[in-house]
């Protein structure tokens, strides 16, 4: 889909000789992209779109903390949880019970909550630091999930959904409000794991593909070592120079064999 | 059964039910009260409750006011008078659910729903028709739905192939005047990366420039046709369409050991021809159709591994649910792969846009549940296997599944707190003697026949909310209202291979001649495969469709015969040189008045650059996955191992992950492989440039080019050139190309002091140019 909406602009304004033309000596293959770039900034899917409110936020990060600790010893004390902990269930065991083998009796949390802030929101004793900075968080404490699993979950939390392939939250965010820079992704998945989900967790699904996150490494990755696909190390900048101006030529002539067409 | 017996109390108890309800009354007890049912009552007064206890059961009206052993539980209109208000109230003895009161807002509910009438929409006087068979009636514009009217001849005017003639009508009417036909080695050029997705060899080149007689192109067509290289091709689009994968994908990423052998059965399907209609009936019901004294016995399970290999989320506890979700999938990519229609949108509520009704969906899903496709649903459920050899030796491997199931299921799943060591490790050694004897027999990845039963249509797609029954039977757009329903005897899936399969369906035929035309010219003679529907794009040349498809059938379903028919067209075989106005006049190319240029897809691309260096390993079919069945290649990231491309095989041959595809293919848009798709994008980013100048493999692939050039032109700098040029274009070079070239290398061995890097870097250049990617 993107392909399409950017060859039917560039096909409006120009043939692709014209547009390298316009590019003057440019560099073949990239110079392009950059020109289909220009082009999608103005009608492709990474389009910035407005809002219906006027935004504060300039950029959103997700910090997916994958086996984090549990929101009853960080953030959400349950008192009566700890009141009752090593009861039994006061209640029937839900009609589905993942380890139903395994299901035991009440745990409450072992750490201490103190309220803090002019908000007073509960921050356990794990977090000492965290509670001196409580005004500046938002914490929602009302989220549940249907499936108690981790794969599940994980792709619950994603993409709203754990049985149907379904857009992740970046994917509908830049499909809803499109991206200000066109140069690199709207969307980028840092050393994602691949487990519980691997891809669908930044997948475009039914959204058109240039809605997927860009993965930058993968779990299991040294965040030093994460790196987008093939993106070479820079050792050969100077023959790889002489190469696309090369290349360049070759497409020129190309061209001039075969006509212009929207494809290429 | 017991939702029969239910819907004909109906009518005996009609008199006592207020006949008013509208629809406004359905939605709220389908939106409020039914799910308040559901989900307090029915575990011990619900569907799967027997009689229920103490004798009542709240899943039907007729339930309600027969009432249980204190009397009838609703009297319609008025809460005062009903036993369930009060129960659910706690002020009378009966108090329910025995151990915690409703909340305030869910009494409220109840007690207005009894208040108005206790409308029960399944529940209509004897007049009214009952809700599945109401939802039958469908609109003029839906009943003449272009893709559901019947396969019709179109009248012929003259041209030189049916194609031309039925493509003659667009052009006059659009005023365009068709390309000239395109040169020699254009034209093998593309019909051997069409049929083979490899370059013709300059051999093959210059063989065909030497023909000069009429039949010199259908000749080069039936040799391509004749190679297993054109499996190999053709076989990987249908692939794309069967969502192929040696992976599972979703939570946990379990081997397909065996889908190897389905991958096989494809590419050897597409080699040998076999007739479409053979081809659908083995996928949905090989096991079926042959019995252990059948030859094709083998061929015949394994195809069914088409059921078999589409994502499934493991991890489900629930184990209903489960089995509802791996039969939509299996429901959805069928529909979409044979008739491009979106059935699978109905699970939840009538389809939006075509006239697909829940009951519809229900009807159909009930084939697939009551299909076998895992040992037992429970958490982390194993696929089902059928031993090759013999019966015997299945039944040995049915024995050996359900011992390894067992202990599987209890090393996952046991008490940690109070399981003594010595009987998990017990266990555990049990699971691996089962695991070890379950590797030692060949088998194939596929379905069997379950317990034939009907599903409920589930209201709101919960299965916690189940409806009237909906008897397993295909829609009833297409196949009629009168349609009669299965039957207990089977699942269905044979019923259906043969109604889908049967000349006067309107769909099977056109969706795959349209496929075939999409993957020979780039676009479709309806421009989505993959839906047929209202949302779809109409056909541009409807005549055209329908003679394809009927000719298709005519030949014995023969997808070769289809090639033929298309590549001897003038249509095929134009030029991809625009003449003036086609711009213009028609910007999409709709009329096919000139070739599209078509960028090599990731394996043609993979394949190629292995072939121009003379490193392709030509070998055919096998297991390629290292991995077994039931290894999680979440393990270790074992999913990103490299190791699992190091191969110099046809890209058909490596392996395909979810959640994991190989970098390369995944830059060169290769097709999702989690649903089913028979329209690869085609984008172009910026990924792919650096492909072409930073991957290992374009950088092996260049030096393996210039070592080749070297040993077969050691001598003349023109001629390697030359050889260059016929190698990765299938032509000479121009004069003035080969002193630019020379010029060229002369600039990189002055900057590197190296001669040889200078020819790596012109053949790096070469395969990274359009005229090799493209196709012209």
């Amino acid at each position: 889909m993107m392909a399409a909406m950017q060859f039917q602009g560039i096909e409006a304004r120009a043939s692709r000789r014209e547009a390298l033309k316009q590019m003057g000596a440019g560099f073949g293959w990239l110079a392009l992209s950059s020109l289909l770039a220009e082009e999608a900034a103005a009608s492709g899917p990474l389009a910035l779109r407005k809002p219906h409110f006027a935004p504060r936020a300039k950029r959103v990060i997700m910090l997916f903390m994958f086996g984090g600790p549990s929101h009853i010893d960080t953030f959400d004390p349950k008192p009566l949880l700890n009141r009752d902990s090593g009861k039994p269930l006061p209640f029937a065991k839900p009609r589905i019970i993942s380890f139903p083998r395994r299901a035991g009796d009440l745990i409450g949390s072992p750490f201490a909550f103190k309220q803090h802030g002019q908000s007073g929101a509960y921050v356990s004793e794990l977090f000492p630091h965290v509670a001196g900075i409580v005004d500046d968080l938002a914490i929602v404490r009302s989220m549940h999930c249907t499936n108690p699993r981790h794969g599940g979950a994980v792709l619950e939390w994603h993409t709203g959904s754990d049985t149907f392939i379904r857009p992740a939250m970046g994917s509908w965010l830049t499909y809803g409000l499109g991206s200000e820079n066109q140069n690199l992704p709207g969307y980028i998945t840092i050393c994602q794991a691949l487990a519980e989900g691997g891809a669908n967790n930044f997948g475009s699904a039914f959204l058109p593909a240039a809605h997927q996150g860009t993965p930058l490494g993968y779990g299991n990755v040294k965040a030093k070592e994460a790196s987008f696909p093939f993106i070479g190390d820079g050792q050969r900048k100077r023959l790889q120079r002489l190469e696309l101006d090369m290349l360049s030529d070759v497409s020129r002539r190309q061209l001039a064999r075969s006509g212009p067409d929207p494809e290429l | 059964m017991a939702w029969r017996g239910t819907a004909l109390g109906i009518a005996a108890l009609a008199g006592l039910v207020p006949t008013s309800a509208t629809a406004q009354d359905d939605a709220f007890f389908e939106k409020h009260v039914r799910p308040i049912l559901a989900n307090r009552c029915f575990a011990c007064h619900g569907p799967h409750a027997g009689e229920g206890q103490a004798g009542l059961r709240l899943d039907s009206m007729a339930g309600i006011l027969k009432g249980g052993h204190s009397g009838p539980a609703v009297v319609p209109g008025s809460a005062a008078q009903s036993l369930l208000i009060h129960a659910i109230n706690h002020d009378t003895l009966l108090q329910m659910p025995p151990k915690s009161k409703l909340p305030l807002g869910e009494v409220a509910i109840l007690t207005k729903w009894v208040d108005t009438g206790a409308n029960w929409p399944e529940h209509k006087p004897a007049s009214e028709p009952e809700a599945i068979a109401r939802s039958d009636g469908f609109s003029a514009e839906e009943r003449s739905h272009w893709a559901f009217q019947p396969l019709q001849a179109p009248a012929m005017p003259p041209g030189n192939t049916a194609i031309d003639a039925l493509l003659g009508i667009g052009h006059a009417r659009a005023g365009l005047s068709p390309a000239g036909a395109s040169g020699k080695r254009a034209l093998i050029r593309r019909a051997t990366l069409d049929l083979h997705g490899l370059l013709p060899t300059p051999d093959e080149v210059r063989a065909f420039l030497a023909d000069a007689s009429d039949d010199a192109f259908a000749r080069v067509v039936d040799r391509l046709l004749a190679s297993p290289r054109y499996g190999e091709r053709w076989g990987r689009h249908w692939l794309d369409v069967a969502r192929y994968s040696d992976s599972n994908g979703m939570d946990d990423n379990i081997v397909h050991g065996d889908a190897w052998r389905y991958r096989d059965y494809v590419i050897r399907a597409f080699n040998q021809d076999k007739p479409y209609d053979q081809f659908v009936r083995e996928q949905l019901a090989g096991d079926i159709l042959t019995d252990w004294s059948d030859a094709n016995r083998a061929e015949g399970l394994i195809a069914t591994g088409f059921l078999m290999l589409g994502p499934k989320m493991v991890g489900e506890d629930d184990p209903v649910k489960q089995k509802l979700d791996f039969a939509d999938e299996q429901l959805a990519t069928t529909a979409r792969a044979f008739m491009a229609l979106s059935i699978d949108c109905a699970r939840c509520h009538d389809h939006k846009f075509d006239p697909i009704r829940s009951a519809d969906y229900y009807s159909m899903l009930g084939i697939f549940t009551s299909t076998k496709t895992v040992l037992t649903y429970r958490v982390t459920s194993k696929l089902n296997a059928t031993a090759l050899a013999s019966a015997e030796e299945d039944s040995r491997l049915s024995e050996i599944e359900k011992r390894f199931d067992y202990h599987n299921d209890f090393v996952t799943n046991y008490n940690r707190a109070t399981t003594p060591k010595h009987v998990v490790e017990a266990q555990q050694a049990a699971e691996d003697d089962a695991l070890a004897e379950y590797y030692s027999i060949p088998k194939a990845m596929a379905v069997a026949e379950g317990d034939a039963a009907d599903l409920p249509l589930m209201i709101s797609g919960n299965h916690l909310t189940p409806g009237p029954v909906a008897p397993r039977r295909f829609p009833a757009i297409l196949a009629g209202e009168q349609r009669s329903p299965i039957g207990s005897r089977s699942s269905g899936r044979l019923e259906l291979a043969q109604w889908l399969t049967a000349k006067d369906h309107p769909l099977t035929a056109r969706v795959m001649v349209n496929r075939i035309w999409k993957w020979h010219f780039g676009e479709g003679v309806a421009r989505t495969p993959d839906n047929f529907g209202k949302l779809g794009e109409p056909p541009d040349h409807p005549e055209l469709l329908d003679w394809l498809a009927l000719r298709f059938q005519e030949s014995g379903w023969s997808v070769k015969a289809m090639h033929r028919l298309i590549m001897l067209s003038d249509a095929y075989q134009r030029s991809s040189r625009r003449t003036e106005g086609h711009a213009e006049a028609d910007p999409d190319n709709r009329q096919f008045s000139h070739s599209n240029r078509r960028r090599m897809e990731a394996e043609t691309l993979r394949d190629a650059l292995l072939a121009v260096s003379d490193r392709l390993d030509l070998a055919a079919g096998g297991k390629t996955i290292p991995h077994k069945n039931f290894a999680n290649l979440n393990a270790q990231s074992r999913s990103r191992d490299p190791a699992l491309y190091d191969s110099r095989r046809r890209s058909v041959y490596l392996p395909v992950l979810r959640s994991a595809l190989y970098e390369m293919f995944a830059a060169f848009d290769f097709a999702s492989p989690s649903t089913s798709s028979g329209d690869r994008g085609a984008t172009m980013v910026a990924p792919q440039a650096l492909f072409m100048l930073n991957s290992d493999l374009v950088d092996e692939a260049s030096g393996g080019f210039a070592a080749r050039l070297a040993q077969h032109a050691p001598g003349d700098d023109a001629e390697r050139i030359g050889l260059a040029h016929e190698i990765a274009f299938s032509r000479p070079s121009e004069t003035q190309e080969t002193e630019s070239w020379n010029a060229f290398l002369d600039r990189y061995e002055a900057a590197t002091g190296d001669r040889d890097a200078a020819w790596k870097a012109m053949c790096r250049i070469l395969v990274a140019s359009n005229e090799f990617l493209y196709i012209q």
